[in-house]
């Protein structure tokens, strides 16, 4: 994307997606990356993972108690928790991004 | 929410934080603001900063119609936290009627034939990302959107296309409208950073 707000939208979008992959976070950065894309649509992961990214990607709205419960169980923590929703949901939003900017990146001005 | 620990704040600041905003607001801190204190050493900052820039930056959107398109992507993920909080932020920049024609139903709504012919894009990037190509990018162009606002539109949508599911997963707790109204003015004020 060429224009100055693609630039600096696609900044703000690698940034996110650096932070996912980041070493700040309390869990494996295996884990987030798998989750975070497998909420883009991409490969299965283990177990209560993969239930709730794949919810989370597909259907938020679906995503029941039990479902967070389970990976708040597996990984120990509110805190580890949170981190695999968010790396699930940020998963989702910059595939989104992703196809956005490739698609006006290939349009042209002409009229369609 | 599902993770009280969110709910209550991760730290002694985080806390205060809550109980002092809360005060201030004369309503219960809404649960999105708590996402935003909580465990600020992992996505929340760098979050925090790409929405900021994408709802108040330099757009050539207006405030309402980027709060607008929040809204809608709320609807679209089926999120009643995002269209409650950010249809109470559009409408004091836009008509009441418009929003809610719009929030009705977008194809009929009386908007520019730009916003709709954006908003159809950012529907499909929201329902059907694998479907969004070129061509309907193209058409948002024909209609009047500038290749920057659609640019700009994308990043609102890619952000609340994040934030719905957060609020979703975690089970935000639903404010009252008064809530929402009291919230609103803050969102206004402060931002999103």
């Amino acid at each position: 994307m060429s224009t100055d707000a693609g630039a600096r939208h696609r900044d703000h979008a690698e940034a996110l997606r650096a932070a996912v992959a980041g070493d700040t976070g309390v869990t494996e950065t295996s884990l987030r990356t798998a989750v975070s894309a497998r909420a883009a649509g991409g490969p299965p992961t283990n177990g209560p993972y993969d239930t709730l990214a794949r919810q989370i990607g597909e259907a938020s709205y679906q995503v029941t108690d039990a479902e967070v419960e389970a990976v708040r169980q597996a990984v120990g923590s509110d805190k580890a928790a949170f981190e695999i929703v968010m790396s699930a949901c940020i998963g989702a939003g910059l595939t989104r991004w992703d196809a956005a900017a490739r698609a006006i990146e290939e349009a042209t001005d002409a009229p369609a | 929410m599902r993770l009280p620990e969110i709910e209550r704040g991760d730290s002694l600041r985080s806390r205060a934080l809550i109980r002092i905003i809360s005060m201030a607001l004369g309503a219960r801190l809404p649960d999105a603001a708590r996402v935003a204190f909580y465990h600020k050493d992992f996505v929340g900052p760098v979050l925090g900063a790409w929405t900021q820039d994408a709802m108040r930056g330099p757009s050539e959107w207006s405030v309402a119609e980027r709060e607008l398109m929040a809204a809608m992507v709320a609807k679209w993920n089926s999120c009643p936290f995002c269209v409650g909080a950010h249809r109470a932020i559009a409408v004091r920049g836009m008509d009441n009627a418009v929003a809610d024609a719009c929030l009705t139903d977008y194809h009929t709504a009386p908007i520019s034939e730009g916003l709709r012919a954006t908003l159809a894009v950012l529907e499909t990037m929201t329902l059907h990302p694998d479907q969004l190509k070129a061509a309907q990018a193209q058409a948002a162009i024909a209609a009047g959107a500038t290749r920057q606002q659609l640019t700009d539109a994308a990043a609102v949508a890619a952000l609340f296309n994040i934030i719905t599911r957060y609020a979703n997963a975690l089970d935000f707790a639903i404010p009252t409208d008064a809530e929402f109204e009291k919230a609103a003015a803050m969102m206004l004020k402060r931002g999103y950073a």
